[in-house]
C-alpha cells in the first residue's frame, strides 16, 4: 500500500516495478557480492598520476609568432618581396585553426 | 515539467500519512513500513545510470527522509533539539535500517548496483543534518572503499558523500572535544589525494565543488586551475572562486597566477569564466559596499568607482603584472569590454594626470588601448573625448620623466641608505613613464604644435644616460612614429637617434672622468663619425701610471658606454626598414659602433653587437651574405643563449633575403638540422630551432623539395620522439605548426604525404629501440596507430584550405588525390617489402 504513490512514476518509458516480488535473477544482481575487492577496484597503478592531472605550462603559440621576424616582431615577414600578399588567405586560416589551442598530444 | 513537479510534490507529502498512521494505526506497524520501504529501495539498485528515473527516485527518498526527520524532530519539541545525543525517532530508525541494508551492496559485483547504492548513501548524507555516530562510521568506511572503485561514476558518487563528511569533521575539529582521532584528518587527506590523482575528470570536478574550502584544502583546490580537463578548470573560475568570498584573502602571487592561467587558458569557456570573475566579482570585492552573507542574494553591482578599480589593480600588483606580456592588460581589456558603466564613468581630468600612480596610469593606458583596438573604432570617439590633447600629454610626460630621472639619480647616489624604498620608488616611476609612452604611441600627430613638443621632449630624453632600457625602447618607437613613414622620415629618425647616442656617449665619458686624461675628449662624435671605438685608443698612453683599480674602473665604464649605445642603436634598428647603404647615418654607425663591438673582447658587448649586426644584415643583402659564416660561427661556438640568437638572426635573414642563401650555403642547412636534434643537451636551442624551421616552412622561404622534406621529416620525428616529451616548447610549437602547415596549402599537404612513410618508419625504429625493461613504452611514446592516424589526418584533403572556398563550406567534392597517393605509397612499400622477403627466401 505504501508503494502505491510511487507507482505513478511508471509513466516513464523505463519502469521500476515496485509491486512485484523480487525475482531470483534480479535478487542475484542486487545481492551478489564481488568476488574480491580488487575485482571492483581501480588498479593500484592508477591511484597515482605522474602529472597530478595538470597541464604543462602553456607556451601560447600563435600565428603571429610564426609570421613575424624574431628580431623585429612588429615588421611583417617577407613584406619586401611581397610574397606575403599571396598568403594572406592562408594566414587568416592559420589564425582560425590556431586559436583552437588543441595542445594535447592524445588525438 | 509542471505535472512532474506536482507528482513530485504529491510523492513527497503523501507518504507522510502512511508513516504517521504507522505510529498510530494498527493495520501496518513501523516494522512493516520500514521493511516495505527497504524492499522498494532495493528495487532501485539495479537501475542503469542512464535512466533518470533512478536519480529522481533517489532524490525522492532523500527528500522524504529529510522531511520525515524534520517532522519527527518537530514533534519532539525544541528541548531536545540542542541535545548532544541524537534522539531516536521513527525516521532515524528508518534511515538506519535503510542504510544498513544498502551498505553491503556497495561491494556488489554489479556496477549499477554499486553506483546506485553509493549514490543513495551519498545523497542521504547530504540531505540529512545529523546521522547516528555508529552508522556514520560504517557509511564512511563503506564509501572510502568506493573512492577506489573501478568505475569512475561510482567514485564520483562516493566523493560527493565523503566531501560532506570531511566538511563536518573539520567543523568538529574547531571544537576540540569533538576532534577525536587521526582517521578523521585521514579522510580529508585521502580525498585530496583523489583530487590530484583520480584519472577521471568527473571525479576530480565533483570533489572540487564539494570539498569544504579550508586553508588546508585551498591550495589543492586552486591547483585544479591547471587541470587537464577544461570543464574542471572552468569550474575553478565559475564555481570555486566565486564561492570563495573575498579574493583579497588569496596571496598576491596566487591572484596573479589564477588570472594569468584563466585568461590565457587554451579553452575559450575557461577564459570567459576567468574574465567574468575579474570584472564582476573581484571588482565587487574592491568597490562593493558589503559582502553578501552566505545564502543571501548577491547585492546589486556597486556603482563604478575609480578608487575601487585602483584597488583592484593594486591587488593584482599592476607594477609587475602590467608590464609587457603581463596579464593585467588582458584583464583590463576584458574589463572595459564587459563594464560599459566603468567606461562611461571614467573622468581623466587634470587632477587625475597631476597625481598619477602606477594604478591610475594603468587605468588610463588600458582604457586607451581598449578604445583604440576594440570594437572596430566605435570607441575612438570616447577616448578622444576623455583624453587630453597631445601638447598636454607631452607636458605631463615631461613632468613624470623628470621625476623618474631624479628618483634614479637619487637611488644611484645613496648606495645603501634606504635602498629598498628608493628602488621601489624608481620602479613605480619607471612604470608610470612606460605607461604614458604607451599612450603616446597611439596618439595622432597631425597637430603640428603637439608633434614638435613631443619630438623635442623625446629627443632630449633619449640623451639622458640614466634612461632605463624599457623607457628607451618605447621612446625610440615613438620617435619613429612621429617622423614621417617614408624614406626621408626614416633618415630623420636615424639621424636624431644617433645624435642622442653621441650625447649619451659624451655624457658618460664626461661624468666622473674628472679630466684625468685625454680620454674624456674622445667624444662620441668621433665614435659615430670617426674611425675608432672608445675601447682601444689611449689605452697605452698612461697604462703605467694607472693603478689596477683605476684601469678596472675604466674598463667597466667603457663596457657601460658601449652597452648603452648599442642598446639605443638596437632599438633604432628594430624600427628601420629602408636599405642600409642608402642611409649614411646607418653606414657610419655600422662601421664605427657595431663592427668594433662584434670584435670586442668583452662578451656582453660582442653579443649585443652581434644582434645589431644581424639587424643591419636584414637591411643589406650583401652584408648578410658576407656575415653568414660569422653568424654560423657564433652558433657553433657560442653558449646556448648565443646559439639561439644566432639561429634567430639566420632565420630572419633567410626570411628577408630569400632561401637562395640557404641553398648556396650547405652548412647552413646542417645548422638547422643539428639544432633541431640538439635535444637533451640543449632543450632551449631545440625549442628555438623548432620555431625557426616552422617559420621557414610556413613562410615558404624554403620551397626546394629536398630541403623542405628533410626539415619537415625532422620536425615530425621531433614531435613524437620520446626525447622531446619534456620539452614543451618543441611539442607545443609543433602541435600548433603541423596542422596549420598541412591545412594551409595543398602543396604542403602533399609534402607531408611524401615524407609520411619514411617518417613512420623512422618512428617505428625509435619505438623498437625503447628498452621495455626500463620503462613502459606506451607511457613514453604514442603508438604507431596514433602516429599513423595523425599522418592520415594531416593529409586529409577535406581539411585543407582552398582558395575561394569558405572553411565551413560543405566539402564533398574535394580532390582526394593526396590520400590516394598516400595509399598507393603504402601499397608500393608493402609490395616492395614482400618481394624483398620473397627474394631473400629464395636466395
Amino acid at each position: 500500500p505504501e508503494t502505491a504513490t510511487r507507482q505513478r512514476k511508471e509513466k516513464e518509458p523505463f519502469e521500476i516495478d515496485f509491486t512485484s516480488a523480487l525475482d531470483g535473477k534480479l535478487a542475484e544482481t542486487i545481492f551478489t557480492q564481488a568476488s574480491s575487492n580488487s575485482a571492483i577496484s581501480l588498479p593500484k597503478k592508477d591511484w597515482k598520476s605522474k602529472t597530478r592531472n595538470l597541464l604543462p605550462d602553456d607556451k601560447h603559440f600563435n600565428s603571429k609568432q610564426l609570421l613575424s621576424l624574431f628580431l623585429k616582431p612588429k615588421a611583417r615577414m617577407n613584406s619586401k618581396r611581397n610574397r606575403f600578399n599571396s598568403r594572406i588567405g592562408t594566414s587568416s586560416h592559420a589564425a582560425q585553426s590556431g586559436s583552437v589551442h588543441a595542445a594535447d598530444m592524445d588525438e | 515539467a509542471v505535472t512532474l513537479r506536482k507528482i513530485h510534490e504529491a510523492c513527497c507529502y503523501e507518504p507522510m500519512r502512511p508513516n504517521k498512521n504507522a505510529d498510530a494505526a494498527d493495520d501496518f506497524d513501523e516494522a512493516d513500513f520500514n521493511a516495505e520501504f527497504t524492499r522498494c529501495v532495493f528495487r532501485i539498485m539495479p537501475v542503469k545510470k542512464s535512466e533518470s528515473v533512478g536519480d529522481r527516485t533517489i532524490r525522492f527518498i532523500g527528500l522524504f527522509l529529510r522531511h520525515a526527520n524534520d517532522k519527527d524532530n518537530d514533534l519532539l519539541g525544541e528541548t531536545d533539539a540542542d541535545a548532544s545525543t541524537m534522539p531516536e525517532t521513527p525516521s532515524s530508525r528508518l534511515t538506519a535500517e535503510v542504510m544498513e541494508a544498502v551498505l553491503p551492496l556497495l561491494a556488489s559485483k554489479d556496477k549499477f548496483v554499486r553506483y546506485r547504492s553509493t549514490q543513495l548513501i551519498s545523497h542521504i548524507i547530504n540531505s540529512l543534518d545529523a546521522i547516528d555516530d555508529d552508522l556514520f562510521q560504517k557509511l564512511r568506511q563503506g564509501l572510502l572503499k568506493r573512492i577506489r572503485d573501478k568505475e569512475a561514476v561510482v567514485r564520483s558518487q562516493a566523493v560527493l558523500g565523503l566531501g560532506r563528511l570531511a566538511g563536518n569533521q573539520i567543523e568538529g575539529m574547531t571544537n576540540p572535544e569533538e576532534s577525536d582521532d587521526d582517521a578523521e584528518t585521514g579522510l580529508l587527506e585521502k580525498l585530496l589525494e583523489v583530487l590530484q590523482n583520480d584519472p577521471s575528470a568527473e571525479v576530480r570536478r565533483s570533489l572540487l565543488v564539494n570539498l569544504p574550502i579550508l586553508p588546508a584544502t585551498l591550495p589543492y583546490l586552486l591547483e585544479r586551475a591547471r587541470d587537464q580537463d577544461a570543464a574542471t578548470r572552468r569550474a575553478v573560475y565559475a564555481r570555486l572562486l566565486p564561492a570563495l568570498g573575498d579574493f583579497r584573502h588569496l596571496s598576491l602571487s596566487m591572484r596573479e597566477k589564477l588570472l594569468r592561467w584563466g585568461l590565457r587558458d587554451r579553452d575559450e569557456n575557461v577564459r570567459k569564466a576567468a574574465g567574468r570573475l575579474f570584472r564582476e566579482r573581484w571588482i565587487e570585492d574592491c568597490a562593493g559596499v558589503t559582502q553578501p552573507e552566505d545564502g543571501e542574494a548577491p547585492p546589486e553591482p556597486a556603482a563604478p568607482t575609480l578608487d575601487g578599480l585602483l584597488e583592484l589593480l593594486e591587488r593584482i600588483d599592476v607594477v609587475n603584472s602590467g608590464v609587457e606580456n603581463g596579464v593585467a592588460l588582458e584583464a583590463m581589456k576584458g574589463f572595459w569590454g564587459g563594464r560599459p558603466d566603468y567606461r562611461d564613468a571614467m573622468d581623466f581630468n587634470d587632477k587625475f594626470w597631476e597625481t598619477l600612480s602606477a594604478e591610475s596610469v594603468f587605468v588610463a593606458r588600458s582604457f586607451n588601448d581598449f578604445c583604440r583596438t576594440e570594437g572596430n573604432g566605435k570607441y575612438e570617439a570616447l577616448v578622444e573625448e576623455k583624453l587630453p590633447e597631445v601638447t598636454k600629454i607631452a607636458y605631463f610626460l615631461e613632468r613624470y620623466l623628470s621625476v623618474m630621472i631624479e628618483a634614479i639619480q637619487r637611488a644611484n647616489n645613496q648606495d645603501n641608505v634606504g635602498e629598498d624604498e628608493e628602488e621601489e620608488d624608481t620602479v613605480e616611476q619607471e612604470f608610470i613613464v612606460e605607461q604614458l609612452l604607451h599612450i603616446v604611441l597611439t596618439l595622432d600627430y597631425s597637430d603640428e604644435v603637439g608633434r614638435r613638443k613631443m619630438f623635442a621632449l623625446l629627443r632630449q630624453a633619449l640623451s639622458i644616460p640614466e634612461l632605463p632600457d624599457e623607457v628607451t625602447k618605447l621612446t625610440v618607437e615613438v620617435l619613429r612614429d612621429i617622423c614621417a613613414p617614408d624614406n626621408a622620415g626614416e633618415k630623420e629618425f636615424c639621424s636624431v637617434v644617433l645624435e642622442a647616442v653621441a650625447d649619451v656617449h659624451d655624457a658618460i665619458v664626461d661624468d666622473g672622468a674628472n679630466g684625468d686624461d685625454d680620454e674624456s675628449f674622445h667624444s662620441a662624435r668621433s665614435e659615430v663619425s670617426g674611425n675608432s671605438t672608445p675601447t682601444r685608443k689611449g689605452k697605452n698612453t698612461k697604462d703605467t701610471e694607472m693603478s689596477e683599480e683605476e684601469s678596472r674602473d675604466k674598463a667597466i665604464k667603457e663596457i657601460m658606454i658601449n652597452m648603452k649605445c648599442l642598446h639605443i642603436v638596437q632599438c633604432m634598428l628594430t624600427n628601420v626598414e629602408g636599405n642600409l647603404q642608402q642611409n649614411d647615418h646607418l653606414v657610419s654607425m655600422l662601421n664605427n659602433l657595431v663592427v668594433p663591438a662584434v670584435r670586442s673582447h668583452e662578451a656582453p658587448v660582442r653579443e649585443r653587437g652581434l644582434v645589431c649586426l644581424g639587424l643591419c644584415a636584414l637591411l643589406d643583402r650583401p652584408l648578410a651574405e658576407e656575415n653568414l659564416t660569422l653568424f654560423i660561427h657564433f652558433f657553433s661556438k657560442g653558449h646556448a643563449a648565443l646559439q639561439i640568437t644566432a639561429l634567430q638572426i639566420l632565420t630572419d635573414i633567410l626570411n628577408v633575403h630569400g632561401a637562395q642563401l640557404l641553398s648556396s650555403n650547405p652548412t647552413l642547412l646542417k645548422v638547422y638540422v643539428k639544432a633541431l636534434r640538439s635535444g637533451s643537451r640543449n632543450p632551449e636551442v631545440q625549442g628555438a630551432a623548432t620555431v625557426a624551421v616552422s617559420k621557414l616552412l610556413l613562410g615558404r622561404v624554403v620551397t626546394d623539395s629536398e630541403t623542405s622534406s628533410e626539415l619537415l621529416k625532422t620536425l615530425i620525428i621531433a614531435y613524437f620522439d620520446p626525447s622531446t616529451a619534456g620539452n614543451q616548447s618543441v611539442r607545443q610549437a609543433l602541435n600548433y605548426f603541423l596542422p596549420v602547415f598541412c591545412y594551409s596549402r595543398a602543396e604542403n599537404q602533399d609534402l607531408m604525404r611524401s615524407v609520411a612513410l619514411d617518417t613512420l618508419h623512422a618512428l617505428y625504429n625509435i619505438r623498437e629501440g625503447i628498452d621495455d625493461d626500463e620503462m613502459d613504452v606506451d607511457d613514453e611514446m604514442a603508438s604507431l596507430n596514433t602516429i599513423g592516424a595523425c599522418l592520415v589526418d594531416w593529409t586529409d584533403p577535406r581539411k585543407c584550405y582552398m582558395p575561394g572556398v569558405p572553411m565551413d563550406a560543405d566539402r564533398k567534392n574535394v580532390n582526394g588525390d593526396v590520400h590516394l597517393d598516400f595509399a598507393s605509397d603504402i601499397l608500393e612499400k608493402l609490395n616492395g617489402n614482400l618481394s624483398s622477403k620473397y627474394m631473400s627466401h629464395h636466395s
